[in-house]
């Protein structure tokens, strides 16, 4: 193929050079690296003038750092005269949002915690008096300027499981006390201001077209929705035609198996599939409910201490009437001194004596899908399959799955997978290998043919 | 604003700071009297940013706050900023003005190779893609760089700072001004004129980024104070270098200044080991290492003041040649 140029980031080396097989190319020589002071370096060590250039990164590892790699990349290239600059992201970075703080998904750490009796410079604080004296004295009269001590952030780090609610630090905002962060917020909830989440989406869309990107190729993006926030095209690839595949091939009498969707945000993604095998489908459907922020900020929570849900293994109240419904639930509650936690599992469908495969597009924590493992196999499902586009498993996700009911993990190559292997052992991982779809993709785009093919069939 | 105009209302302005420099945030905020709003910036477990905002910044003059630094940190903390400009942009604030003491990715601005990247421009379009309408900063690597931008950039000087600093902390009848790279004659040159002192210039033949090989001493500096003046301190190879050389050159004591003491690599180590009697830094950055050597010079009244002002709609050149007093 002329007039190709194949870039990989550092993300995931091992998908660009397959899906530079598919295409029978080289990947281009680029040196990747970091300045002394963190900032990124790159340096591209072949011409790119008026070349078709594909950009290869997952948004994987150190996300901010590899999205930033991806923006100067696609940068330096068309600053260098490319005719065509395409991001190839198979995992779409910040494409999950989050909306409600305190059910958000994914748990947040915080960042570089200040170790107490840690030395630091101390700088010279400006003194109560200002010079300026078109200060409001009213303002400044209620703020004390006297507050002796550079206020610490707890440590969060140090407690290795979160939950799914972010935790609000008492830290470095606030020149009242060690709490007053947490207070704060919790307060301005009920003072009338909702706290919301910021949804980064738009912002990501626009920054990779803003650093010259002409084209967008993914897979499996989260929301349906996203590539209508870029002004440029997007190809949504699917891993669906290969999940299909998968099951047909390696899962020993499909016909009878039960396509099973986590959550109800899934469910469209999970019947697709059971339609087009023609599978009978289970729900789960979950409901958290938190009562947190009705009482006031719990200790314990704010230091990142003992988390409700992540902690404590979930427990089920026996279900007598098993037979009779086929639409079951599990409901555990659990109080704390001061917090109170419930949660609602429910399955919809039957799954007795079936083989499950649970179908999701992305695996972050992991929560979702080992609970809902376990509810399947509390129901009395034979085995259970976990189905992944996206695994990105992060924090402790590895031994939760690993401790789970899941008997196997199947999961595209996306994003690297080699600890996953590693942690979990060659037995109960499969992968499956999306760089045939990304390099046909590419193969068609360049040659200005149609894709379309590759969303009905894999390849 | 209001009919008086000395007064600063606080239900129209809005100070927010990401992760990078707290202290430098909290220092702002108090010399403003304004507190920091209610915002939280975390990291997912995923590696992702997260920003919940707490308070409405609806039809707000709003100010952020974040630095270029950190080593492993300096894309987290952009992309915390870039985020954080989105979230006010989408929450309807009036004005969205970002704080960037240290730009990241300033030393970037230019194609010094074939296809190398102008990364300082695209930090330059990414934060106005976000929706920054201002941009305050202190010491541009280079001033260019403010043409980059389509949007006006408030370039401060940390001159004032340093020079009041030279004049009531060092030894000012015994000094001379150094520079340690022909790039930074016109700055040292500026100070020199300021103080009435003479000026004596290193020159560097420099082979690969962040190394140093070969330096000529161009002036006399026998038995003199000798004060390197720089725009920032990274691997520090250059000023101990240029330490030495003086030193070697006769001089008494080499005293470093700087304005963005970021101290990265094996700067800690060179500094230990280095002959430097002190090397001063102001605090657009935090400083993370830890030597009797350093000394820091407080710039937060010239940033807050330069809030303020641009708040006000009052003219910010004075803070070019004057520093707010303590």
């Amino acid at each position: 193929m002329s007039n190709i140029v194949v870039f990989g980031g550092d993300s995931h080396p091992d998908l660009v050079s397959k899906i530079c097989d598919n295409l029978n190319i080289k990947a281009s020589e680029v040196h990747l690296g970091k300045f002394s002071n963190g900032e990124t370096s790159i340096s591209i060590n072949e011409s790119v003038r008026e070349k078709d250039v594909y950009v290869i990164q997952s948004g994987c590892g150190q996300v901010n750092d590899a999205f930033m790699q991806l923006l100067i990349l696609i940068s330096a290239c068309k600053s260098a005269s490319a005719s065509r600059v395409t991001a190839v992201m198979p995992y779409f970075c910040y494409s999950r949002q989050p909306d409600i703080p305190y059910t958000a998904k994914g748990a947040p750490v915080i960042h570089r915690p200040q170790k107490e009796g840690e030395a630091k410079l101390t700088t010279r604080r400006p003194g109560a008096d200002s010079s300026f004296k078109s200060l409001n004295s009213v303002i400044r009269s209620t703020i004390n300027l006297e507050s002796p001590q550079p206020v610490r952030a707890p440590e969060l780090t140090s407690s290795k499981s979160f939950s799914r609610i972010p935790m609000i630090p008492g830290s470095k905002l606030q020149n009242s006390h060690t709490n007053g962060d947490a207070e704060d917020l919790f307060n301005a909830q009920n003072a009338g201001y909702k706290l919301w989440v910021v949804q980064a989406g738009t912002l990501i869309a626009n920054l990779l077209t803003e650093a010259g990107a002409d084209h967008v190729i993914t897979m499996d993006l989260h929301d349906r929705q996203y590539p209508g926030f870029f002004d440029i095209p997007v190809d949504n690839l699917y891993c669906k035609p290969l999940a299909q595949n998968y099951i047909q091939h390696n899962i020993p009498n499909y016909e009878d198996a039960v396509i099973v969707s986590p959550d109800a945000g899934g469910a469209k993604r999970a019947t697709a599939i059971a339609d087009a095998l023609e599978l009978s489908f289970a729900l789960i459907h979950k409901e958290r409910r938190s009562q947190l922020l009705k009482g006031p900020p719990d200790a314990t929570l704010t230091s990142g201490g003992t988390l409700p849900v992540s902690n404590r293994p979930l427990v089920s109240q026996p279900i007598t009437n098993l037979r009779r419904s086929s639409s079951s639930s599990s409901v555990s509650s659990i109080n704390s001194e001061s917090s109170k936690f419930v949660q609602t599992t429910m399955l919809v469908g039957d799954v007795r004596n079936k083989v499950c495969i649970v179908v999701d597009d992305l695996v972050d924590t992991s929560y979702t899908i080992t609970r809902a493992a376990r509810l399947l196999k509390e129901q009395g499902a034979t085995k259970v399959y976990a189905l992944i586009t996206h695994g990105l498993f992060s924090g402790d996700a590895l031994e939760r799955i690993a401790a789970s009911e899941i008997d196997q993990l199947v999961v595209a190559n996306t994003v690297p997978q080699q600890q996953t292997v590693e942690h979990l052992g060659n037995d109960r991982v499969d992968i499956i290998d999306v760089s045939r779809v990304f390099g046909e993709a590419i193969r068609r785009i360049h040659n200005g043919e149609s894709i379309s093919m590759l969303f009905e069939h894999g390849y | 604003m209001e009919g008086d105009s000395e007064e600063m209302s606080s239900n129209n302005i809005k100070l927010l700071a990401g992760n990078s420099h707290p202290e430098l945030a909290e220092q702002i905020s108090k010399r403003l009297g304004i507190p920091l709003s209610k915002v939280g910036v975390y990291q997912y477990s995923n590696k992702e940013t997260s920003v919940t905002i707490g308070e409405s910044i609806r039809d707000e003059d709003v100010y952020i706050i974040q630095t270029g630094i950190g080593e492993q940190e300096i894309n987290d903390f952009l992309m915390e900023l870039l985020i954080l400009i989105h979230a006010c942009k989408t929450a309807s604030a009036r004005r969205i003005t970002a704080i960037i003491p240290n730009f990241p990715y300033a030393r970037q601005d230019k194609k010094d190779k074939s296809r190398a990247p102008i990364t300082a421009k695209l930090v330059a379009n990414l934060l106005q893609t976000a929706g920054c309408e201002n941009v305050v900063t202190m010491d541009l690597h280079a001033s260019q760089i403010q043409g980059f931008f389509r949007i006006p950039v408030n370039n401060l000087y940390a001159e004032p700072s340093v020079l009041h600093y030279i004049r009531t902390k060092t030894d000012l009848k015994n000094a001379i001004l150094v520079s340690p790279d022909a790039g930074g004659a016109k700055r040292v040159a500026s100070l020199a004129d300021k103080l009435d002192l003479n000026f004596a210039l290193i020159h560097k033949e420099r082979q690969k980024a962040n190394e140093v090989s070969k330096m000529v001493l161009v002036g006399d500096v026998t038995d003199k104070t000798c004060l390197i003046v720089d725009d920032m301190a990274d691997t520090c190879g250059t000023l101990v270098k240029a330490c030495d050389t003086l030193l070697e050159h006769g001089a008494r004591e080499v005293i470093a200044i700087v304005t963005h003491g970021i101290f990265s690599g094996s700067a800690k180590e060179r500094l230990k080991n280095s002959k430097l009697a002190r090397i001063v830094c102001t605090n657009t950055v935090p400083v993370e290492v830890d030597l009797p050597i350093i000394d820091q010079i407080d710039v937060s009244p010239t940033l807050a003041e330069s809030i303020r002002r641009l708040h006000n709609g009052e003219s910010i050149s004075y803070l070019f040649t004057h520093a707010p007093s303590e």
